[in-house]
């Protein structure tokens, strides 16, 4: 088996019927991953760092890139761990442990290149960069692809795109947030109860989304 | 070197002992669960075949069909039929097929009783993952799902896609996941000529 | 330390989703009925004092440098345990709760309580102290579930209590994502209301 075929394979297992690189269906992965879907203010996936994170635009951005960058890795490596180890040595449940592990590894490598490489960003990212490995996002988004049967290319656009779902609503966040600050709010609400009241609207805003037939 | 060492093996005989544990319980529940799904799908098959012939104790055979195109290539799940008789008459009362249709938030497994004609006699849900309270909704008898007999594979449609049928209130994805996917089957099963000519003006 | 003081510790005056702000993505995703958000809280509080029990009997054992992922694999094999368990004897439980028995796993709560408490106290405290967060983690989510099903469905436990006519045309936002976002953020000003109150300001 010669390259081509042994990547073409891995990309289309297990969709079966040769389903390959369906380009409609990776947009409507993306477009329900982002958008209708989104994994914030939808599924409930990566709540602590969205109301951690979201005080200032940059370290959101930050945040995003590297949440982006570890949902990819961990997409790739979970998907080939289940598929290539564990379900032909019959270990399916023993998914939630490698899966975790895996993670856990991938948070500790992007720590030691933001550390070496920079150090301004890993810095203000402070806790919450270990914290990457407890996102359920992270977790949740490798379950699912594994759930709803994703072949290795569509498990890795869908993680990708859950990224970038993440990051969309932790812009927006982060945005609104900075402006709140120099309004006047309720002493009571100061702080996160506002946060949560505004993570709502702006759910509200995506359930406009809902409606699309994707 | 040697503290690496030590380590990694303390880690190793932890994720040992966890593996084994897990081991045990899997063999213990593996089964119970493979049972339960079997129950859950022969009580389904059960419930919609007496709409077929009431009160006859029923044959189920799976059946393979030449030139069944598989209408859920997107969910992965190919087209089964199971074809109904009452024994000892061999003659076939009518189909049983499991839909797939994605939804909201899960793949929405229906099962379809239709009688020789194309024409849905009964449905029921099998499996559903939906917002509990709106989506999920679409399983109960006096909704969506009771809203399908009747119908032959092209009639099978939302209204606001041109059919009958209601989609449910805030759940058009769910209720256009359910009424696509038994119209999908149906019009696979009519491609493959198992049913006979379809009866004009619809209901029967 | 005495160990009812451990075990009520963590239902009120440190309650892991009011005060400590953890484990929130279970607690919006889950309390869309009460039944859902009681069995949530039931596998939650079961993972948590069993990790905190192994944690605190291994915590001289486990060399520091390694202590997150064997916590970690602890924690995963009793979730793991649990959703076998749940998907072999209770299944319509384990579907209605989906994807977020997995997620139990990277609840903040349970490796923040392993790292923070189990892995330097004694095992009992260790055990009063999971039953307590675990508690507080139930009656967290039992409250906001009990509101969200009575506005959104007009039954609380699957009793009708606003009636048929209510059933059929309820407030829908509070069951869908936007109402579990805001009424947790009035919930959490409510408690920041009565805060303030205590302290003397407005």
């Amino acid at each position: 088996m010669n390259a081509a075929m042994l990547l073409s394979a891995l990309l289309s297992a297990p969709g079966g019927e040769g389903s390959g690189f369906d380009i409609g269906r990776m947009m409507a992965i993306i477009f329900a991953a982002i958008f209708v879907n989104n994994f914030v203010l939808s599924r409930f996936l990566g709540i602590c760092p969205f109301i951690g994170v979201s005080k200032q635009l940059d370290s959101a951005i930050g945040m995003g890139a590297a949440v982006i960058f570890v949902l990819a890795m961990a997409a790739l490596g979970t998907w080939v761990v289940y598929y290539l180890l564990l379900v032909p040595m019959g270990l399916g449940y023993l998914s939630t442990i490698a899966f975790i592990l895996i993670i856990a590894a991938l948070v500790q490598l992007v720590e030691m290149i933001l550390l070496k490489y920079s150090p301004g960003l890993y810095r203000a990212l402070g806790i919450y960069l270990p914290l990457i490995t407890t996102n359920c996002a992270v977790l949740g988004v490798s379950v699912l692809n594994i759930g709803e049967r994703y072949s290795l290319g569509e498990s890795v656009v869908h993680a990708i795109a859950a990224g970038i779902g993440f990051t969309l609503a932790l812009i927006l966040m982060a945005g609104l947030r900075q402006k709140i600050e120099m309004t006047d709010i309720p002493p009571s609400l100061e702080g996160k109860p506002i946060a949560f009241i505004i993570a709502g609207t702006m759910s509200i805003a995506f359930l406009g989304f809902a409606g699309m037939g994707v | 070197m040697p503290e690496m060492m030590k380590l990694g093996i303390v880690l190793m005989s932890v994720s040992l002992v966890a593996a084994v544990a897990l081991g045990l319980v899997n063999g213990q529940t593996a089964p119970v669960i493979a049972v339960q799904k079997e129950m859950a799908r022969q009580a389904a098959m059960t419930a919609i075949a007496s709409s077929l012939s009431p009160g006859d104790s029923l044959a189920f055979d799976s059946i393979e069909v030449e030139g069944l195109e598989n209408p859920y290539a997107g969910v992965n799940e190919a087209l089964e039929v199971v074809r109904v008789s009452a024994p000892p008459d061999p003659e076939a009362l009518g189909y049983l097929f499991l839909a797939y249709g994605k939804g909201y938030s899960s793949t929405i497994q229906t099962m379809v009783a239709v009688d020789l004609e194309g024409v849905v006699t009964g449905s029921i849900i099998l499996y559903q993952g939906e917002t509990p309270g709106l989506g999920a909704n679409v399983a109960q008898p006096d909704r969506l799902i009771g809203r399908l007999a009747g119908l032959t594979g092209g009639e099978c449609l939302l209204k606001k896609d041109g059919g009958t049928i209601d989609a449910m209130t805030g759940c058009t994805i769910t209720s256009r996941a359910v009424v696509g996917s038994v119209a999908d089957g149906l019009e696979s099963m009519r491609g493959a000529g198992l049913f006979g000519p379809a009866p004009v003006g619809g209901a029967s | 330390m005495s160990l009812a003081k451990d075990l009520v510790n963590g239902i009120f005056r440190e309650n892991p989703i009011f005060r400590l702000t953890l484990g929130m993505c279970p607690f919006l995703a889950v309390t869309t009925s009460v039944r859902n958000a009681l069995g949530m809280g039931a596998a939650a509080m079961f993972v948590l004092v069993c990790s905190n029990f192994l944690v605190s009997l291994l915590r001289n054992a486990i060399p520091s440098k390694v202590r997150i992922p064997c916590y970690i694999v602890i924690i995963a094999t009793f979730v793991t345990l649990v959703d076998m368990v749940m998907n072999a004897y209770l299944p319509d439980l384990h579907r209605a709760l989906g994807i977020f028995i997995p997620l139990i796993v990277v609840n903040c709560i349970i490796l923040g309580r392993a790292e923070g408490f189990a892995n330097r106290n004694p095992v009992l405290s260790s055990v009063a102290d999971g039953i307590g967060m675990g508690i507080g983690f139930t009656l967290a989510m039992v409250v906001l579930a009990s509101i969200r099903e009575l506005l959104g469905n007009g039954t609380w436990l699957d009793i009708n209590i606003l009636g048929e006519a209510y059933t059929n045309q309820p407030l829908l936002i509070a069951i869908l994502a936007p109402g579990a976002f805001i009424l947790l953020g009035f919930i959490l000003g409510f408690f920041n209301l009565m805060e303030n109150r205590k302290r003397g300001r407005r």
